[in-house]
Formats: C-alpha cells, structure tokens, sequence
C-alpha cells in the first residue's frame, strides 16, 4: 500500500534534518507513487529511467519543500517538470533526426517509443501534419514512400512533419506553463 | 529484475548522501531582491546624483504615478516570482500581467501627447538627448535586481521556467527603473511614459531568452 499524505510529509520533514532512514523510506515509497505517475504518461520501458531522475531531484531539491505545505502536489510538481523534460528531449531528437536525413530509417526502437509518446498529443494535430510524420518518423518510410502513400508532394510532406514537430513542442511549453 | 535492483542501489547511495538541508523560504528571494533594488538605487544615486526636487515638492504627478506604478509591477512580479520558484500544482497569480497593461497606459498618454505637441518640440520626445542615458542606466540597474533573482531561483527548484523567465525581466525592469528613476528629473509625460518605461519590456524579453538556461535544474 502506498504511503498517505502525513506519512510523506512526516519523512520528508526527517529527510530535510538529513534523518537516513526516513530518507530510505521515502524515497522508496515515493518511486512507487512516481511509476504509477508515470505509467499513464510514458511508455512502459521509460517509466524506471524517469523514477530515478525524479527521485534525484527530489533529494538535490529537498530544501524546497515547505513542511507547511502538502507533499504529494510538491513531488507531483517535480515530476511534471522531468516529465515534460524528458518529452522536450524526444521531440528534440525526434527534429534533430529529420533535419540530419529527412526520410532516413529510424531504429524500430525510437519508432515505437516516439509512437507512444506521441500519440497522446497526435489528436490535437491537423491530419496532414500527424500522417506525415506518422509514415516517416514512425512507420519509417522514407519522404518519398510516404508522399505516395499520403498523396502528399514530398515538399508538403516536410513541411507537415516540420510544422507538426514544432507544434509539438509548443504543446510540450505550453503544458509546462500552464 | 535488474531495473528495482538499479533503482534500489540509488535510493540507498541517496540516502547515505543526505546532509540536513536549510530550506529555501520565498521571504529569502524577497529580501534579496528588495536588497538590490536599493542596492542599484544607492548606486544610481551615487553615479548621477539622487534627485532632491521630489522631495521638495518639485516633482509633477507624472513622476510619483509612472514610479508607483513601477513599484506595483515590480512588487507583484517579485511575490509571484518567490512563489513560483518552489515545486507547486494549480493556478498562478496572474497580477504582474495586470500590473504591465496598467503601466502601457503611460506610452499611450506619451504617444497621444507627442502628437499633440509642435514639430518644433518633438524632440522632448523621440529625440529626447537624456533617453538613451535613461534607457541604459535603468537596465543597468535592472541587471543587479536580475542577479539576484537568478541567484534565488538557482537556490529554489521552479518548475515553469518560461515563466519565472519572464517574471525575472519584469521585476528586474520594473525596479531597476524606479532604482535609477530616483535620479532623474525629467518628470514630463513623453520622457516618463516612453524611456522609463521601456526598459520593462526590453528586460522581460531579454530575460525570457537569457534566464531558462541559467536557472534549468
């Protein structure tokens, strides 16, 4: 069972007066909290990697914590940011590939991953935009194959995947300044 | 099962690392921050000489409105960038954005009153020969307040960075200008409304694209 509101709070009281034990304990207690966070946002091969940066962070920012305050929307808080971190990174990755060699074949691997990170936001893309890079960056097709297959002109089709890309990302801001 | 393995090694090294901590207080990046702000309004005073008119009732009403209305900005800007440089969920105080459209009724009055005015007296305006000192002496001033924003916020954990950007150039704009406005007796509309206040934007901007770096953790 996962620990509660007080029984957070009251470690990390203990932890900030540098307490070992509690700090153990917490931070166990808060890794299970952050994989079922994270389990619903990320794939599932991501979810550890990005425990274990929050869980850093947590203890390189454990002196921002108010003891006056709840715990769980300050750790909640942290983990959005890597979260959105991490997406940044993806997309950054994801823009980085295609302007090096549009219509290169991606790993299988990055295809898969960039799929389930991305179709969470593909819904709030233009269909154009989100097949685009969908043939290409996901099904690994090159510009071409996914002109022919979108019936888009290669010119559209990397204009659709860079606009789309940059839409993403500024959904990805967005999501952090609001 | 090599992953809880893993995971369970850097609980127990980050446990064994955890020194008691001094906790970061948003009063802390307050003070700090007021503590530039009159730092860089000593030091105006002591470069170019405080302006003792105010004091002696000299000074029009321009001047104590464009100032205090700085201060609001400046004061509103500081209280939601110290509240948002720690972890938090939920909505945002959006009191700066107001305090910045009430301050842009100052460069429409000195818009409006420079089109009223002689061709022959433009140049109180656009042309104004103490602007550029203004210009540059407040940003100047706004640079200490900015350090010690940045400084506190490196300290803090704050997780909009956009927007602790943002609120950085505003508080820093905003109070470096009245630091160094203590100074200046030019107290007419068109220099007040123009070269005292955009030194607010152009430090926002600057600060939106300069801070996130230096304050990502």
């Amino acid at each position: 069972m996962l620990a509660d509101e007080a029984t957070f709070a009251r470690l990390m009281a203990a932890m900030q007066q540098g307490d070992r034990a509690a700090a153990n304990v917490l931070l166990t207690e808060a890794g299970l909290w952050l994989e079922r966070y994270f389990r619903r946002r990320v794939p599932p091969g991501q979810v550890d990697d990005l425990v274990q940066e929050v869980l850093i962070a947590l203890h390189a920012k454990r002196a921002s914590w108010d003891p006056a305050r709840p715990f769980l929307p300050w750790l909640a808080a942290i983990a959005r940011y890597r979260w959105v971190d991490h997406l940044r990174r993806v997309y950054r990755e994801a823009g980085e590939a295609l302007e090096e060699d549009a219509g290169a074949q991606d790993s299988g691997e990055d295809g898969v991953l960039a799929r389930l990170s991305l179709d969470r936001l593909f819904a709030r893309l233009p269909l154009g935009q989100a097949q685009a890079i969908e043939l290409v960056k996901i099904e690994g097709l090159s510009i071409e194959e996914a002109s022919r297959r979108s019936g888009q002109s290669e010119s559209l089709v990397k204009v659709n995947i860079h606009r789309g890309l940059k839409k993403l990302a500024a959904l990805v801001e967005k999501a952090e300044t609001t | 099962m090599n992953e809880p393995t893993s995971r369970a090694d850097l609980i127990a090294a980050l446990a064994e690392n955890c020194a008691p901590v001094r906790r970061v207080r948003p009063w802390e990046g307050t003070a700090l921050i007021i503590a530039a702000t009159a730092a860089a309004a000593i030091g105006a005073s002591m470069v170019f000489g405080f302006w003792r008119g105010m004091l002696a009732g000299e000074a029009s009403p321009f001047f104590w409105i464009t100032n205090a209305l700085l201060l609001v900005l400046g004061t509103a800007s500081t209280a939601a960038l110290v509240t948002g440089a720690l972890p938090q969920v939920g909505p945002r105080p959006n009191a700066p954005m107001w305090a910045f459209a009430l301050l842009g009724a100052l460069p429409l009055a000195a818009v409006i009153q420079l089109l009223r005015v002689p061709h022959a007296h433009l140049n109180e305006g656009l042309g104004d020969p103490d602007a550029l000192h203004c210009l540059t002496s407040a940003l100047a001033a706004g640079l200490v307040v900015a350090i010690a924003a940045v400084l506190f916020l490196r300290r803090a954990a704050p997780v909009a960075l956009a927007r602790q950007a943002w609120l950085t150039g505003l508080a820093s704009g905003a109070l470096g200008t009245l630091a160094f406005g203590l100074t200046c007796p030019l107290d007419g509309i068109v220099h007040l409304g123009l070269w005292h206040v955009l030194p607010v934007p152009i430090a926002a901007l600057v600060a939106r694209v300069i801070v996130p770096p230096l304050i990502r953790w």
